[in-house]
Formats: C-alpha cells, sequence, structure tokens
C-alpha cells in the first residue's frame, strides 16, 4: 500500500480501426424506465499460456459492468451460437445473423494474451445491426488489475451509447466498524476489490476524496481527541490539518483542489470555514448560532449547499460563496441532512425524516422540482453523487444491518455495492482518474 | 481456584481504594465498577499506561504468602469502595436530551448543579463531557449534535461559576452507544452527556 501502484497503473490505449465521429446517441440515460440494450459478452479469446484466466476474468467484469448500468442487460453465454475462435477476428469472421438471432443488440469481442506480468486485451464493441464496428482498443497493464481494464472498456461501450463515459473505473470509500474501532475502505464499483485505509482501531470517518483523487481527506480519533487527516496515496503518507478545538469533519475539497470546506467548533459554535492550501488559511464562509455542518460545493465552485439547524430543524440551504442569503431548499421532512451537490450540477440529493424513516431525496439547487429517490423499509441515508451525475451511493441500514447500495438517479436501476461490513457510513464517490 | 479468585478480586479492590484514597491516581471516572473498563481509554491518550497499571496491580496479588489480607481488612475496603463509588455515582449521573435536540431539559439541571458544586469544591479537578446522540439520523450531524449536546453542559456548568478552562468537550456522535439496542428505550439511554473526572 506505500506506493499504491494500483492508483498509477498507466494503461496503454491504442485505437483500433476507424472510431465513429461523435458518439451515436441511442438512448437518453436521463429518461426513466428507459429499454435495456440487450449485449453479448462471449468469453475473450485466450493467446498464449497463462491467458485463460484473463479471458474469463476480463469478460466477466465487464458483463457485470454494463449489467449494473441499468442501460444494458447481459444475454446468457449459455445461449451464444457462434464460438469465438481466431476466425471470428478476420474479415467477415463474425457471423451477424447469429448474434441477431439471440436478440443481440450489441457485441463485445476481444482476445488477451499475457507479456510477462502485463497483459494485452484487444476489445471490440460492435453494433449487431448494422454489422458495424462502434469502437477498438488494445489495453496494455499489470495483469493482476485486468479488472481495470475491463472497466475502462465499459466506460467505452456506455460513451458509445449514451455520450457521456462510464465511471466503472471508479472507487467508494467508506467507514465501518472493525473491532472496536471504525476505519476507513475503498471499493470498486463490484464490491469485490476492497483496500482498507485506516488501521488504527480509533474512530476513523468521513473520507473525502480530492478531485484528482489522490488524496483522501477523512476525520480520526486516533490521538484520543478528533482531527483531520489528509491522506496522500501517491507517498502513503498521512498529514495532519487540524487537531484543536471539538468536533470537526472534512466536507469537501473546492473543484481546483485549492482548499478544503470542513467543519469546526470554535468557541462553541459549529461553523463551516474553507481550508486555503498552500497560504495556510482558514476562513469562516457559514456561521450560525446552531450546528452548521456538512458542506457540498457545486461544481463551479461557486455556492455551496450544507446543513443548518437555524429553525430548529436540520435542513439543506445554498449559499453563494461570494456573498448573499443562505437560501433553504430542502422541504421534504422535517429533518434533512448530508446534501451532495451532483458533479453536472443539475441536483442536490439530501437524507430527509418523515413519519420516523429516512429516505433519499433529490432537489435543484434552487429549490425546485424535489423528487423522492430512494425509500425502503429501513433507512436509506448519506448520498454521494457518482462523478458522471448519473449515480447516487448511499447506505441502507435496518436495525444494525447497513449495506452499500447504488441507485441510478432516475430512480431506476437500484442495485446492492456490499453488504458484510457492520455499520457502513458516509460512503464517498471518488473522481475519475 | 475459587478462592484465589475472590483474593484477587478483593486485593485488586483494596488496591484500588488506596490508589483513590492516596489520589495519585491521575486519571479516574466516577462511574460504577463497570464502566471503569472502559473509560480510560475515552479520557487518556496513552491508554497502553492504564494497561500496565493493572498488569502490575495483579502481580502483586498472585503472591499467595504475601500480603495475607484479613476478612476485616476486606470486609472494610469493600465498605470503602462502595461507599466512594456510590457517593460519586449520585453526584456525576449522565444527563439526557431530546431527540435532535441539545437544550438542558429540566432533568438535567440538578446533576448539573451536583456537579457544578463539586467542582467548585475541588478546584482542581477538571471535567472532560463527551456528547453522545442515538443512532438515528447521519452520522455526521450527529457528530455535531454530541458536540453541541456537550457545549450546553459546559455553558451550564459555566454558568455556575466553573472556570472554562477546566471544562472540555468530545463528541462521539452516535459511535459509542451506551444500549446498543435498536428501539426508543435504547434511543433514550444513548442520547447523552457523560462526565469524566480528571485529577
Amino acid at each position: 500500500m506505500r506506493k499504491v501502484a494500483v492508483f498509477l497503473m498507466m494503461l496503454s490505449v491504442c485505437l483500433l480501426g476507424s472510431v465513429p465521429s461523435g458518439a451515436i446517441v441511442y438512448i437518453d440515460i436521463n429518461s426513466p424506465g428507459g429499454v435495456k440494450i440487450p449485449v453479448a459478452v462471449p468469453y475473450l479469446l485466450p493467446e498464449g499460456e497463462g491467458a485463460e484466466k484473463y479471458a474469463r476474468g476480463i469478460s466477466e467484469v465487464l458483463g457485470e459492468d454494463l449489467t449494473s448500468s441499468s442501460i444494458f442487460t447481459l444475454i446468457d453465454r449459455d445461449a451464444y451460437l457462434q464460438e469465438v475462435t481466431p476466425q471470428i477476428f478476420e474479415p467477415g469472421g463474425i457471423s451477424f445473423s447469429d448474434w441477431k438471432m439471440i436478440g443481440a443488440d450489441s457485441l463485445v469481442l476481444g482476445k488477451v494474451s499475457l507479456k510477462g506480468n502485463r497483459v494485452v486485451a484487444e476489445l471490440r464493441l460492435y453494433d449487431v445491426a448494422v454489422g458495424k464496428l462502434l469502437v477498438g482498443k488494445i489495453y496494455r497493464g499489470p495483469a493482476r488489475r485486468f479488472d481495470m481494464i475491463a472497466h475502462k472498456f465499459a466506460n467505452e461501450i456506455l460513451y458509445q451509447y449514451t455520450g457521456v463515459k462510464g465511471v466503472f473505473d471508479t472507487e467508494i470509500a467508506f467507514s465501518a466498524r472493525k473491532g472496536k474501532g471504525k476505519e476507513i475502505f475503498i471499493t470498486d464499483l463490484t464490491g469485490r476489490r476492497i483496500k482498507q485505509v485506516t488501521s488504527n482501531g480509533s474512530i476513523n470517518m468521513f473520507p473525502r476524496w480530492s478531485p484528482d483523487g489522490y488524496k483522501l481527506a477523512y476525520l480520526s480519533y486516533r490521538r484520543g481527541k478528533p482531527a483531520i487527516y489528509i491522506r496522500d496515496f501517491l507517498t502513503g503518507r498521512d498529514r495532519l490539518l487540524f487537531r484543536t478545538g471539538g468536533f470537526k469533519s472534512p466536507g469537501c475539497f473546492s473543484p481546483d483542489g485549492s482548499s478544503l470546506f470542513l467543519t469546526l467548533t470554535r468557541n462553541g459554535n459549529v461553523d463551516i470555514y474553507r481550508y486555503i492550501f498552500g497560504e495556510e488559511k482558514l476562513v469562516r464562509v457559514v456561521s450560525g448560532y446552531g450546528i452548521e455542518v456538512s458542506p457540498s460545493v457545486s461544481p463551479d465552485g461557486k455556492k455551496l449547499a450544507f446543513v443548518s439547524d437555524r429553525t430548529g430543524y436540520p435542513q439543506i440551504y445554498v449559499t453563494s460563496l461570494e456573498g448573499g442569503r443562505p437560501v433553504r431548499v430542502s422541504f421534504a421532512g422535517y429533518y434533512s441532512t448530508s446534501p451532495s451537490w451532483s458533479p453536472r450540477g443539475d441536483w442536490i440529493a439530501f437524507t430527509s425524516m418523515s413519519e420516523g424513516k429516512f429516505s433519499i431525496y433529490v432537489v435543484r439547487p434552487d429549490g425546485s422540482d424535489q423528487r423522492l429517490l430512494v425509500t425502503g423499509d429501513g433507512s436509506c441515508e448519506d448520498p454521494s453523487f457518482s462523478p458522471d451525475g448519473r449515480y447516487v451511493v448511499y447506505i441502507y441500514r435496518k436495525k444494525g444491518y447497513s449495506e452499500l447500495r447504488i441507485t441510478s438517479i432516475t430512480g431506476f436501476g437500484d442495485r446492492l455495492l456490499l453488504r458484510g461490513f457492520k455499520e457502513i457510513g458516509s460512503p464517498s464517490w471518488s473522481p475519475r482518474r | 481456584m475459587r478462592r484465589a479468585l475472590r483474593i484477587l478480586v478483593m486485593a485488586t479492590l483494596l488496591a484500588f481504594v488506596m490508589a483513590m484514597s492516596v489520589s495519585c491516581a491521575k486519571r479516574a471516572t466516577t462511574k460504577g465498577e463497570g464502566e471503569m473498563a472502559t473509560k480510560p481509554e475515552v479520557v487518556s491518550s496513552r491508554p497502553e499506561i492504564k494497561g500496565e497499571k493493572v498488569e502490575e496491580i495483579k502481580e502483586e496479588v498472585i503472591k499467595p504468602e504475601e500480603g495475607q489480607v484479613t476478612e476485616t481488612e476486606m470486609a472494610k475496603a469493600e465498605e470503602a469502595g462502595r461507599e466512594m463509588m456510590a457517593k460519586e455515582e449520585i453526584t456525576f449521573e449522565d444527563i439526557h436530551f431530546d431527540f435532535d435536540k441539545y437544550f438542558i431539559r429540566d432533568d438535567a439541571k440538578p446533576i448539573l448543579e451536583k456537579l457544578g458544586k463539586y467542582l467548585l469544591e475541588n478546584p482542581s479537578v477538571k471535567v472532560l463531557i463527551e456528547g453522545h446522540c442515538d443512532e438515528r439520523g447521519t452520522n455526521e450531524y450527529n457528530m455535531a449534535l454530541g458536540e453541541k449536546r456537550a457545549q450546553a453542559a459546559k455553558n451550564y456548568l459555566v454558568g455556575l461559576g466553573v472556570s472554562p478552562d477546566r471544562i472540555d468537550t468530545i463528541s462521539y456522535g452516535e459511535e459509542r452507544p451506551l444500549d446498543p439496542r435498536h428501539n426508543e428505550e435504547a434511543w433514550a439511554k444513548n442520547r447523552r452527556a457523560h462526565f469524566n473526572i480528571l485529577r
């Protein structure tokens, strides 16, 4: 974990053949209940010794990614009529009629070889209806990160169909109980590759990504009193940012990474501040008599959503960082917390309680168009937007049981990401790297 | 085996009482015995020291021929320990809060008055106030809420004349519930401010 090569993994990518100029937008991902595209992802062709494992692995991760997007449906591999042999890669080798017959609109073909401890994967996406190559790429990378190759190509596939790149190679940081303490973990979007960030047996919470995805600000009680640290994944080191005073919590980095919005307690007041790196300066941006907490900045860096209990109950407010009065934007219930501003800028997600139950809502930054996004028989809390603004990761918990779930912003395609951890909390979706 | 255990418990208790009366114990808590085990971890920045001390005491009492404590001595020690704990337990009970609130309730005021009086009478004593919440609501907001609860208790004590320098606060949000159950009764118990007396 010292050098965190995983983050530094460089994948050399070459274009194969011609890419269509501009993406073909077949579907509007933002319209709810859209029809899913049937896709066939046969196992890749292994070339040479040791490639078999990666051929299957990449295909499986690709299939999972596409299915999880709630845009595609994977056609069962047992149904495929044409076998993947070297001949299929020759001109005219693909029998598109065979793929059409099983209902595929889209076909992913590829081959993999192993060179030392690196894999070389050639991947191609075809439109079955017109028998045309949509995109083809060659990836070279460390064999142990074959899943990243699958994620990168899944991003490309999504781009071909929606005009926006996927987020399959991103990660989600969260906190969970481990022994007596609470530690910070990072999971990929399959929920299978999990890294532990802290291991000090104390309380560690509220991980927040820097915009480049190489740093993580978080709160830790490792020295008794709560303190804010920044983990630098490139060096593997922690930087202690704030230690003095009572409650404190990292909120979010500014979009340019030059400052950190955070909550601090000073003279008994819980207010929101901006810490400017380099200048090492602290500026108070939101204050009040009660609790001002959980800042989430707009993608243009000009506005801030936050929680305030100024009316006696916590609600979401939006304020301009250039001055002006905060405007309340949440009207879902009498208790609303944990705002997350979409990186696309169009929505703010938050948690709200009504009738003793917590649900996730979205609202426009001006307070209009409020909608219920997710609710259940337990509590749905702590939303965090994906970097493309299409998905929200959140916690589902009920009587001590907890899991991480991902839902599409359209409200369709809710799925389980992770279970098996205790007291999962404060998920934070990484940016693209 | 049983007898050895009994002697161990008694001797530990005796050692504890002696330590308390000599007032050499740097940090001690004010609640029942059950709480003693968990508190040092909270207030001490170097919990390992606490562990060593417990170890030392154990080593002393395992030698059977040494310091044969008479029954009466034991009884005295027991009684003294009980008295001390009983006395302090009344004084420093947890105070409780309403859901999502941090104002001092009327039922909390007598407890704070007692604590305030004690602090004024013992000017060398400091207090660390822990703020806690129930499990409902988001973690981050609850951390802030716990801080406000501890601050509210602090402000009340300052209002009674206790110097703010002697009062420190820490919030644990919903991270350290007293009662781990998921019902109204547990939640009411968990919405609390707890007082750690630091000598």
